[in-house]
Parts: C-alpha cells; structure tokens; sequence
C-alpha cells in the first residue's frame, strides 16, 4: 500500500507514479466516514433527539378512538331518596350546510315559528345558522318536551333533536351546597357533583384503534368497556336535612342574621346526617347562582368556637388528674387581673362545682384550669378533639380553622384559650369535637357516605371524664344559659357560645358568632347537632337565644325520626307534655 | 502482505475471481434487502420472489464480469460509451414514457434504460481517456473529458431523471479527481457550478424539480402536496427510535402512509422497524462495502483500474448518500434507490456490474504478473 511497492507493477503502460492519487483516496476515505457521520447523527437526531414529536405524529396519523358516554349517576340519600337525577331532554342543533343544501332558509314561516318557539328574533337564530362552512350548531339546548315535539312537527331540513341529560335536584335548596351543581353540558362544577364528578359520569366505553392510510381498521389496540356510572349513596337523612335547613332557615331570618349552619352527626358512625347552610340556592335555576349563597359554610367558615370550648377544658383537668368531677373552684370576685388585662365573669359566682363553671359559662373559673394544666396540656386536648386538622370528610373548600400557630403563649393569651378565643374553628370540627365526647373519648373522622360499620377511631379520652362532662354539660341546659335548648322527653347535654368577630380592620367589633353545641339524649348519646347563627342583627345575640331554639327544633324531629326512646319521661312527664303543648 | 495471504487463505475464490470480504459484504446487503422489501411491500411474496431473482441474476452478471480481466474493459470502454450515447440519443427520440419521464427503450423483448449504462461507461470512458497520457491532468485535456462527462449527463437530465445524472456527473467526476486535479482548478470548478446553479435554476430544471428543491428547504411548505412524502418519511424514521418497532411492526410504512416504500423510500421502513441502532449497522455494512471497494483500487496496478474502481466506490458512496439523505430531509428528493436494497432489477443489475469490475480488479492483476 506504500508507494514504493508500485514500481513493482512494470505492467502499467504509462509507468507514470500516481503522484495525486494516493492521498486523494484518502480524502475520500476522510469525506466517507465525515459523511457517514453525519448521516448517523441525522438519524439518531429524528430517532431518539426528537422522536416523540414524530412518533406523536405518526400516532396521530394512525391512532383513532371512539367512545361512547353514559348517563350521570344519581346521589341518593341514606335511605335511597333522590338528592341529583339526570333526567333526558331534548335538544335542538342544526346543520347548516345541510340547510343550505336545502335551501331550507328560503322557507321563512316555518323559521319564524322556530324562532317563536325559542322566544328568538328570527333574524337572529338565521343569523346563526347562515354558515354553510359549519356542521353543527346549538339552537336551543334542554328543551321542554311539548317544544321538542313542536319542532319535530316543523321538520326543516338541518334542523335535529338530540338526547342529552339534564341534572335535576329534587331537594332544590336543602342540599343544595353539599351537592353543588352541574353545567349545562353535565360537568361537575361545585361540591360533590365536582369531587365525584369521575365516579358520577363513569368511564365512556373507549376503543382505540389504528387505522390505514385508506381509512381501514387495521388493528384494536383496546377496548375499555364503559364503567357504569355509580350512584352516590350519602350519609344525609334526608328528613333531618329537610328539618335543620327549615329550622336555620326560619332562625336566620327571625335573627336577621347574614347566615348560618347546622350539622347533626350520629355519634356512633361518625355519619354526617344533616350539612345544611343558609343562605341557600336553587341548584335547578342557574339565574339564582351567587357566590355567597353557594358557600358550604358548615366546612368553609372558620369561627373563634368561644365558649363551646370550655367542657374540653374541664376535660383536660379530668384527664390530666388535676381534678375531680366533684371538686370545686372559687372564682371571686369574678374577675382576674393577668398580665395587665382583665378576665371576669358578668357577676361574682363565688364558689363553683366544675359543672358549675359550665352551668354559668364561668371565664374565671376555666382561666383558673387552664392556668393549672398550663398551654401544652390544653393544646393537646384541642389537638385531640380534631381541632387544626380536617375532619375527615375531604369535601372541597374545607377550612382547618387556625389552631396553636405560635411558639409562646402569654398567661393571658392561655386564658383567652380556655374560653375560646385565639383560635378557630369551623362549625364540622366543632361538632366533631362535641362528637369525640359523646361517643365516651373516640376520635373518629367524619364521613358524609353511608357507612356499613363505623369507621375506625382512636381513644384519646377516658369514657369516665367524658361520661361526667357530659353530665355537666346537662346541667347548662337544665338550669344555665340554654334552656331554650331543652328538648321534650330528652336529656340533653350542650354548651352555648357567643363569641365576638374580629373586624377586618382588626380588633373585636360589635359582630357576633351564636353558637350552640349539643348532643343528646345524653344519658345514651345518639345525635351531636351544632348550630352556627353568623351575626344576629337582634339584641338576643346569644348562643342560648339565637342558635338553642334551633338546636331544640333540629333534635327533637331527628329524635321523633330516628324513633330514639325518651330518656327522660320519669323526671318532667308533665313538663314535656306541656311544653310540647305549647311549642310553635 | 495482505493480498498474498489472502490469496493463500482463499484459493477458490481466487480462482474465480473474487474477492471474498467484498462478497460477503455484498451478499449481506443483498438479504437484508430480501427481509426489507418483504416488509416494505405488505409481506407479499411474490415480490420478493422476483427480488430475489433479480439479485442472483445480478449477481450472476457480476460473477461473469468479474472473469474479465481490467485491461478488457480498458479496450472496451470507448465502444461501451459510444454505444451508450446513441441509445441515449435512440431514447431522447422513441423512448417509453413513463411517469412524465422518457427513460426506456424498447428493443424486442427487453427494454432497457441507457442511462443505466451510462453510469458504468461514463467512468470507464474518462479513466480510459485520462490514461492516455500522463497524470495529473493538463487543463486542455480537463476541458474535454469534462466535456465527455457532460454530454450524457445532459442528456440524461433531459429525460428527465435528476438522479441518474447527478450519479452518471459524479462518477465521472471523481474519476477527474482521483487522476489527480490541481487545487486551484477545482477551486475554479466550485466557482463555475455556482455561477452555473442560476442558470440551472432558470433554464434547465423543470417545473417539478424545482417544486422538490423548495420542498426540501421546508417540507411543511405544502403537507399535502409535495411535502407530504418527506414528512412522512421523517415520521416513519422518528417512529423507529433507538431500537426500532421490529420486523413486520413498523405502523406508518405497514399502514401505507408512506410512498414509494419499498423503492426509493425502503430506508423509512428500514429506520422505523429496526430503529437508530439498525441504521447505523446497515451504514456499517455500507462502509465496510466502500472501504473495501477502496482498498482494492488503491492496490490496483495500473492507472485505469485506480480511476475506475475509484470512482465506481465512490460512486456506490453518492448513492448511499444521497439516498439516505433524501428520505431523512438532509438533501432534496431526487430519484435514487438506497443502493443494493430498494425494490428493482436496473439499479441492481448496474451496481452489481460495477463490483463485477472491482472484483476484477482485485484479483487480475496479481494473476497476470504471476502467469
């Protein structure tokens, strides 16, 4: 291969050296394997720089799929009644280039009376359909049936009717926040017709296939067989529902107050038998959607719980061993001086039993705890009934309230804790709490689906401590702030709460929070109903005024309802009887 | 060293003139294709029976050309290239026409595409010419052979058939080169095919070629249209990724999307079923082929045998080039076959010829100062 073997060759004519030749096949060599190169680096930079793209596009040239949709299932009730059903209807589309294949606009009368039928100018809906370029045009969608039949008698060419659904609530503004709504093309768009939107639609039967450059099905790829869809069978008793939202209703407007919310749950599932908020809408009359009407306040609205905190407190001590269900405190002369702020009770009630302090909803007596057991402590107890976390229910929108988001706690910021400021809660978690003590110390989460056995719950209190404040708890009803809240034939333990509004601006304003908590019958807990009057507009702010009744009303029909026994004839058979006389 | 041992080693193949490395490289090429073009025509059989017909024929025209030793193509050169030329004037005249081109001749029971001959006898031709006296070229003699290349290629590109000139062009061109051009002519050449590619432009091209040279400065110009083949060779390549979608598997040259897939555009269903990891085999394969045509004309003993495999290898080279940048958007879509493995008897037959004379080459001259 060196040029001095050629002289070997005597056979070449011209025996002329190849001078050039020689390094000029190596320039060859050098531009092949340049070349090669590139044509290598060219093919990878399609094949694996940038495949996706032209993988995609084959799919795309290739790749069809078809699916098939189903009907929205329904949400039922506990007992199977009809909250949301999709009901079909009828709606009117156009082709119009089939319309003016037709000539079909030349016909005016019968356009007229379309137009009339859909109250339209009919310059209008021809306005709509004048584009030959276009293939499908809604005229009017969810049409009555007496309408669908009118247009189907006109028969114009490129005028059809098609099947759609239409979502209708047949408990129009009861439910109406816990179920939200649908759009008009029967989408999910609020509450849990949006969080269960997957399950409620199920899955749209999907084939996949490829097809050839002629169009021909060449070969399944899948075949997703349709899901389905489920229907939703929620925890709500509809009958209890329907009570609490009339109970609110009437109490929010008597109150003059801008909103409240009611929630009854079963004490042994954790079921979440009536969520109901007023203001309220009519899911069924889009024209009526407004934000502040749709808010599901009972999971939304955090509020400083107040004095309905203030058995938790009395439960710490139990629990803590700092004191017992006898043992008593004084707290004159009704007021406290700590760290330069002031902390009293309306009067001087001297010498009180712990259910005293409750009885009299007593500030200084639980300051007087909460100072014993110290922050960590009464943390750990609000930390225990559910307070700062959710609740279980994972609706959307739910608040966790504000819960022990500081490292230090002044004396006087812990005795603002004991009574139920310096924290917030919502009405869910309040009730969750008031639950945990009724159910004898288990912390369950709540559930708004009907469940076959109760879900599993954590001990966090001994059923003596919660047994005894609940007995306590009684004594608020029978004889302290909430009388109204009494209920014929049943023991009822509760505490109310009355707790002013931080202003916007900051600092306490003249805007009040009535709370009131409760579950009875108390000697065999069955319900914990609590009920939230958001800014009384009246001088009877109170939690015992403004929200007891409600309470009172809420629980006696859910204990008719659920055919709970009376636990408390032998005492005041006279009494009930007379009361439930003269109720309104 | 190299040749002797070889020639010990493989004694047979010697004595029937071939050159073994060369062969295999060839045969390689040769099934791939068989698999390919199964694939590439929807698994019809009967193509591929007629492929593999064509190929052994082929091959069995190689083998014959291969008994012929270099200085008979020496001899032979000037009439094969004047017989090519009349034919090319015979078809310019009373070709066939077929896809808007006149490109065949009909003579009895065959027809035949001069322009195939012209792509071994344009080479032979110049070697034969520059032979005649000493190299590197003087500019005078430069002027004719030039002249001697450019006439069949016009001719050729008058049918027309872009393609089969550029490789009739090239060939004779590199002949040119490896006789031994000085830098400034070629320097000079360079400036001349620029101030020439205007007028090509304007007056020479034709309607359609100028459409595919837009087309390949961006393809998505006319999706539809003229674009439409290069996209879709660029989706089947990408499809392919690093290990390819498997024999048989590839969706957009199975499904049809693809044209002219098993002929000019087999290397779309190539890089989609084997991916980037069979190109650069396939490219290996090729390289092995051209390396080797190399070697054996670098060893060659006489000038012409040195020209002529030269530029046949080179040759080979464009069209591998040429091709495979054509179906992956590098260069603009000009009619030629990925050499050895496209779909068709001519290209075929051609190709094979010419290794036919490399084999020769190869084995020739030792024999001749042995006897």
């Amino acid at each position: 291969m060196t040029p001095r073997r050629k002289p070997a060759v005597k056979r070449n004519r011209k025996n002329t050296k190849p001078v050039g030749t020689q390094w000029r096949f190596y320039v060859a060599v050098g531009v092949l394997f340049s070349v090669f190169s590139v044509l290598i680096a060219r093919a990878a930079y399609i094949q694996v720089i940038s495949p996706e793209r032209y993988s995609m596009q084959g799919d795309m040239r290739s790749l069809r799929s078809a699916s098939l949709s189903v009907q929205r299932g329904m949400i039922v009730d506990r007992n199977g009644r009809e909250l949301a059903v999709s009901v079909p209807v009828e709606t009117v589309w156009a082709d119009p280039q089939r319309i003016a294949e037709h000539n079909a606009l030349a016909d005016t009368s019968r356009w007229q009376a379309l137009a009339e039928t859909f109250r339209m100018n009919r310059d209008e809906l021809i306005g709509k359909v004048s584009d030959p370029e276009r293939r499908f045009v809604y005229l009017q969608r969810k049409v009555t049936p007496s309408e669908a039949e009118y247009v189907r008698d006109l028969n114009i060419p490129g005028v059809y009717l098609k099947t759609e659904s239409r979502r209708y609530y047949p408990t129009g503004e009861i439910s109406a926040h816990l179920l939200g709504i649908t759009n008009i093309d029967g989408q999910g768009q609020e509450g849990l017709e949006l969080l269960y939107d997957e399950h409620l639609t199920g899955t749209p039967g999907k084939r996949v296939y490829r097809k050839d450059a002629q169009g021909r099905v060449i070969e399944e790829i899948s075949q997703t067989e349709a899901q389905q869809p489920k229907q939703l069978t929620l925890s709500i008793d509809q009958r209890i529902q329907a009570t609490a939202y009339t109970e609110l209703k009437k109490a929010v407007r008597y109150n003059q107050a801008t909103s409240g919310s009611a929630v009854v749950i079963d004490v042994d599932t954790g079921e979440i038998l009536a969520m109901v908020n007023s203001p309220s809408f009519n899911p069924n009359n889009r024209a009526d959607l407004q934000s502040f009407k749709m808010r599901n306040r009972v999971i939304t609205d955090s509020y400083e719980p107040g004095s309905t905190v203030k058995p938790l407190v009395v439960l710490s001590a139990l629990e803590n061993g700092l004191y017992k269900a006898g043992d008593s405190i004084d707290t004159s002369p009704g007021w406290l001086r700590i760290g330069g702020r002031r902390v009293s009770d309306p009067r001087n009630y001297g010498e009180l039993s712990l259910g005293g302090i409750l009885e009299h909803s007593s500030n200084v007596g639980v300051t007087n705890i909460a100072l014993e057991l110290g922050v960590d402590k009464l943390l750990q107890t609000y930390f225990d009934v559910g307070f700062g976390n959710d609740t279980g229910v994972s609706l959307l929108g739910e608040s966790m309230g504000l819960f022990g988001n500081r490292r230090r706690w002044s004396d006087f910021e812990l005795a603002t804790l004991s009574y139920g400021y310096g924290l917030s809660t919502t009405t869910l978690q309040l009730a969750r709490a008031y639950t945990t003590i009724a159910s004898g110390g288990m912390l369950r989460p709540l559930t708004i689906f009907r469940q076959e056995s109760p879900l599993p719950a954590e001990q966090v209190f001994s059923p003596d401590n919660t047994r005894a404040v609940l007995r306590m708890m009684e004594r608020v009803v029978s004889d302290g702030t909430a009388k109204e809240a009494k209920v014929p034939g049943y023991r009822i333990a509760g505490k109310t709460g009355t707790t002013r509004k931080i202003r916007a601006a900051g600092g306490y304003g003249d805007e009040y929070v009535a709370l009131f908590a409760g579950v009875a019958p108390a000697s065999n807990p069955e319900v914990v109903v609590v009920v939230t009057i958001n800014e009384p507009g009246t001088d009877d702010y109170y939690g015992g005024t403004a929200a007891a009744p409600v309470f009172s009303e809420i629980v006696g029909q859910t204990m008719r309802l659920l055919n709970v026994p009376p636990d408390n004839l032998h005492n005041e058979p006279m009494k009930a009887a007379s009361m439930g006389g003269s109720a309104p | 060293m190299l040749t002797t041992e070889e020639r010990q080693r493989n004694p047979i193949l010697k004595k029937l003139h071939l050159d073994g490395p060369l062969l295999l490289g060839l045969l390689a090429l040769a099934v791939t294709s068989l698999f390919v073009v199964y694939s590439a025509s929807g698994e019809s059989e009967a193509l591929v029976w007629r492929q593999a017909i064509r190929v052994s024929a082929a091959f069995v025209g190689l083998f014959i050309i291969a008994q012929f030793p270099p200085r008979f193509f020496e001899r032979f050169s000037p009439i094969l290239f004047g017989f090519g030329l009349l034919l090319l004037v015979a078809v310019l005249l009373f070709g066939e026409v077929g896809k808007g081109a006149q490109r065949w001749l009909d003579i009895g029971p065959v027809t035949i595409q001069p322009s195939e001959i012209m792509k071994l006898a344009v080479p032979m031709m110049i070697a034969w010419y520059v032979n005649r006296r000493a190299i590197p070229i003087r500019l005078g003699r430069l002027v004719i052979a030039l002249t001697l290349v450019l006439i069949p290629v016009l001719l050729i590109a008058k049918q027309p058939d872009l393609g089969t000139s550029l490789l009739v062009a090239s060939a004779g061109i590199f002949v040119i080169f490896l006789a031994g051009l000085s830098w400034r002519l070629i320097t000079v050449a360079v400036a001349l095919v620029a101030a020439f590619t205007p007028i090509l432009w304007m007056y020479l091209m034709h309607d359609y070629q100028r459409q595919r040279v837009l087309t390949f400065l961006n393809p998505e110009r006319d999706p539809l249209g003229s674009g439409y083949h290069i996209i879709q060779s660029k989706i089947a390549i990408g499809s392919g990724g690093i290990d390819g979608k498997g024999w048989l598997q590839g969706t957009q040259s199975q499904l049809e999307f693809l044209p002219e897939r098993h002929t000019d555009f087999i290397f779309s269903v190539f890089s989609e079923e084997f991916g980037l990891i069979g190109v650069t085999l396939l490219l290996a394969l090729y390289g092995f082929v051209i390396l080797r045509g190399l070697i054996i004309s670098l060893r060659a003993q006489d000038i012409f045998s040195k020209l002529l495999g030269g530029a046949l290898t080179l040759t080979f080279f464009v069209y591998v080039f040429v091709n495979i940048g054509m179906v992956s958007g590098l260069l603009p879509v000009v009619g030629v076959p990925l050499p050895l493995i496209s779909y068709g008897g001519t290209s075929m037959v051609t190709i094979l010829a010419g290794f036919g004379i490399l084999m020769s080459i190869a084995t020739h001259h030792r024999l001749i100062i042995n006897q």
